[in-house]
């Protein structure tokens, strides 16, 4: 098994076998919480990390062949080298493993013979409105929702009950005690409240909490269905695109979000590249969009590959809900919720990989599909590319940076430095040629905490947590002149 | 011509891909088949845009041997249980035979798989084996044009699951049968046919008569017929439509088995030599296959 064990000293030599498929991450999501982070694998197992916000930290313990932690980095764009203090107190703590659970088996389609995998597609944290967190998993076919609590106190002095639970005999009984509460060890409980099943004939590829705590969707390729929370035999249906004829099938639902303040409103990605904003307000079902975001094709740039390339992998709502932020194979763009006739921004992720389609379509890289995540003032977004390489965009400026996820190159608070791909010109040293890009490495899940400068990046079984040191509350990280 | 070149590797390799789907876990993912589908139209038609205009000499020929194969492969396709899940009872048969019909195409140039496969699922109805196909394809001494027809054989070999069957093992070369033969097995039962290639004059023909043997086309549109008017057994007066997506399908297999055959036989004269062999025969259907183009295509997103 992928074994990581980490010293908390200077020396980290990580002990790694082998990665075994089941450790890989396949979902990260930290939208709505302050302090949790949940990632889940191809395992069906997903991981809850919990900042710590005491000032007496911990060193950082990743015992879980989940992943390991690179306790927080400081990204900053004056390159300094030099290793910050460990352990300050009061800065933002250190993410640690909060609870870890079993979200879905390997199941079995009885009547069609097929096998449903585990693998945790997304994850999403619901709003929290006690003291219990809960969020969503869904794999392929069912939706869960699971309730992480905490319990720090333990009734005792049972009168029926031992203190192991058994049954005492009544006759030993020979006086009556109220039952207390006493404090224990903080215990982490994860359990089922619901399960959403048989809801989706195809594979489910996203879910959506709404606005209005009570509803979520559920996107599969080629049907959206609504649910509410707390009833798990019925949901609606709200968009579907099966043609009637499956032979006329060109193209299929690729991702869906409901807007974060009109809880009536929700947009759906296609594989055709466009997007379409419904009103559920219009009618019951929203198989008439209300609004169609689409980008007319570039003649000139057609290839084999332009349906693959112009397939939307990810779509996002800003947080102010004004704009959308999507991504397709070789670029990300911002598009106005205004404005249907194209995107507003347009972010080249990785363009030099244009040339090389053919080949990335052989390895089965160019099905990959990148994520994208806004930061919490909708001034920066990043996204994922190859090579353990996650690149970031200030939307002011237009400008991106080139960061890598790696901990052979990074070590715990220290600085990222930006990094170059060489695709001509002038090569300066440590410039990066495409044809050594390692495709097996990429970063497709990633997650932005919602009010501060905290990332995530899941690097294969890896989960990288960076922080922006200098101005962890500030609008966005100071990104260096470096461009690509 | 090198766009050529490269649109036939593109084929081969979508092809690859949407038969490597079968196999793969959770089932198969209906977006990433979609887009190879995708691919895959747009570098046949890029793959035939030069081959129109070529005068089918054996048309004639080639239809007659068609209709007669085509009789054969139309019996009882639908699958049982498709990999792509449908509720509808309606649109299952339909899909399901898509289904059958694509996976079907697929596993003509993937006759390098006939062992793994013939322990896989139980796809189709029909049962015909030629056990001496699976035997002919180990035997890399014999000519590209065998091998390539013995791998075409020995897919209908993997179709029917039964590749160590006791049915009656011929050898493809053998030129005893006669189209009449093949029609009289269209009337038996589709489990009890034992499919063998035909062996017509001429050797194109063969082998597209042994692909037409697994037909996947045709159940399609047998369906669609069904539903409107004609029975689906021993109907013999096919439309101009169904011709001619036999011989699509089976032109279009046998491009691609002999790019397979090329990979298989492992020698570059003998890939160029089937290559070339089979672009006749390709030529020689290729007027009729591009006004059919569609049905196929469209199959295949259906997968």
């Amino acid at each position: 098994m992928g074994e990581d064990t980490e010293s908390s000293k200077g020396n980290h030599s990580f002990l790694r076998d082998y990665v075994t498929e089941a450790d890989v991450i396949s979902t990260v999501d930290s939208t709505t919480q302050e302090n949790l982070l949940a990632t889940g694998d191809k395992g069906g197992r997903v991981v809850v990390f919990q900042r710590e916000t005491v000032s007496s930290l911990l060193p950082p313990t990743s015992s879980h062949l989940l992943s390991s932690l690179l306790p927080l980095p400081p990204l900053l764009s004056q390159p300094k080298g030099e290793l910050d203090q460990v352990g300050e107190t009061g800065e933002s703590g250190e993410y640690n493993v909060y609870s870890t659970f079993q979200s879905h088996e390997p199941d079995f389609d009885y009547l069609k013979s097929l096998e449903i995998e585990e693998k945790i597609n997304k994850i999403r944290w619901l709003p929290q409105q006690n003291a219990a967190h809960f969020l969503l998993s869904t794999n392929d076919k069912t939706i869960k929702l699971w309730k992480v609590s905490e319990r720090d106190k333990q009734p005792e002095g049972y009168n029926l009950k031992d203190e192991e639970g058994r049954v005492k005999d009544i006759s030993t009984v020979t006086s009556l005690q109220v039952p207390v509460l006493r404090p224990t060890d903080l215990m982490v409980e994860v359990r089922p409240r619901r399960v959403f099943s048989n809801g989706h004939t195809y594979h489910v590829n996203s879910i959506s909490v709404n606005s209005d705590g009570e509803t979520y969707l559920s996107a599969d390729d080629l049907r959206i269905n609504m649910w509410h929370l707390g009833i798990t035999d019925r949901s609606f249906n709200i968009v579907d695109i099966k043609p009637a004829n499956m032979e006329e099938l060109t193209e299929v639902i690729t991702a869906a979000e409901f807007h974060p303040h009109h809880c009536h409103l929700f947009v759906y990605s296609s594989s055709k590249g466009s997007l379409r904003l419904c009103d559920m307000r219009a009618s019951a079902l929203c198989d008439r969009h209300t609004k169609l975001f689409e980008e007319p094709e570039d003649p000139g740039s057609r290839s084999f590959f332009s349906e693959i390339v112009s397939s939307v992998s990810d779509v996002k709502f800003s947080h102010n809900g004004r704009y959308l932020l999507t991504r397709d194979y070789l670029t990300a763009k911002v598009w106005d919720l205004h404005m249907e006739k194209g995107p507003v921004e347009t972010y080249q992720v990785h363009d030099y990989l244009r040339t090389k389609l053919c080949s990335l379509y052989e390895n089965d890289c160019i099905f990959d599909k990148f994520e994208c995540v806004w930061n919490s003032s909708d001034s920066v977004i990043m996204t994922g590319a190859y090579n353990s390489f996650f690149r970031m965009f200030d939307r002011e400026t237009g400008r991106g940076v080139t960061l890598e996820a790696w901990r052979e190159t990074s070590k715990p608070r220290a600085v990222l430095r930006t990094r170059r791909i060489y695709t001509g010109g002038k090569r300066r040293r440590g410039d990066v040629g495409v044809d050594s890009l390692d495709f097996t490495k990429k970063i497709l899940h990633m997650a932005w905490h919602p009010e501060e400068n905290i990332i995530a990046i899941a690097s294969t079984n890896n989960l990288y947590i960076f922080q922006d040191r200098v101005s962890p509350d500030t609008q966005g990280p100071d990104l260096g002149s470096d461009t690509i | 011509m090198e766009f050529k070149v490269e649109a036939h590797r593109i084929m081969s390799i979508s092809l690859g891909k949407i038969y490597n789907s079968r196999v793969q876990r959770g089932g198969i993912k209906l977006h990433k088949n979609l887009l190879v589908s995708l691919v895959l139209r747009s570098a046949r038609q890029v793959y035939l845009s030069d081959y129109y205009g070529g005068i089918c000499l054996s048309a004639q020929q080639a239809r007659e041997w068609c209709e007669g194969e085509y009789m054969a492969s139309k019996q009882g396709k639908l699958v049982p249980g498709s990999t792509e899940s449908l509720s509808e009872s309606d649109e299952q048969s339909e899909v399901a035979v898509d289904k059958q019909e694509t996976r079907d195409v697929v596993e003509s140039p993937a006759g390098l798989h006939v062992e793994t496969q013939a322990s896989g699922e139980q796809d189709s109805a029909e049962n015909g084996v030629s056990d001496s196909g699976c035997s002919d394809i180990k035997n890399p001494e014999e000519s590209p044009e065998a091998t390539q027809t013995c791998e075409v054989a020995s897919v209908v070999t993997a179709i029917s699951s039964n590749c160590i069957s006791a049915h009656s093992p011929s050898d493809p070369k053998e030129e005893t049968e006669t189209p009449t033969d093949c029609q009289t097995d269209n009337s038996e039962s589709a489990e009890k046919h034992s499919y063998e290639p035909k062996a017509p004059q001429a050797y194109t023909n063969r082998k597209r008569t042994a692909d037409d043997s697994e037909l996947t086309d045709s159940p399609t549109k047998r369906t669609k017929l069904t539903s409107t008017s004609l029975p689906s057994t021993n109907d013999e007066n096919k439309g101009e439509t169904e011709e001619m997506d036999t011989s699509n399908v089976s032109s279009l297999i046998t491009i691609f088995g002999s790019s397979f055959s090329g990979l298989l036989s492992n020698k570059e004269g003998e890939q160029s030599d089937s290559e070339a062999e089979d672009s006749d025969s390709g030529q020689i259907c290729c007027d009729q296959m591009l006004k059919n183009l569609n049905p196929w295509s469209t199959a295949i997103v259906a997968f």
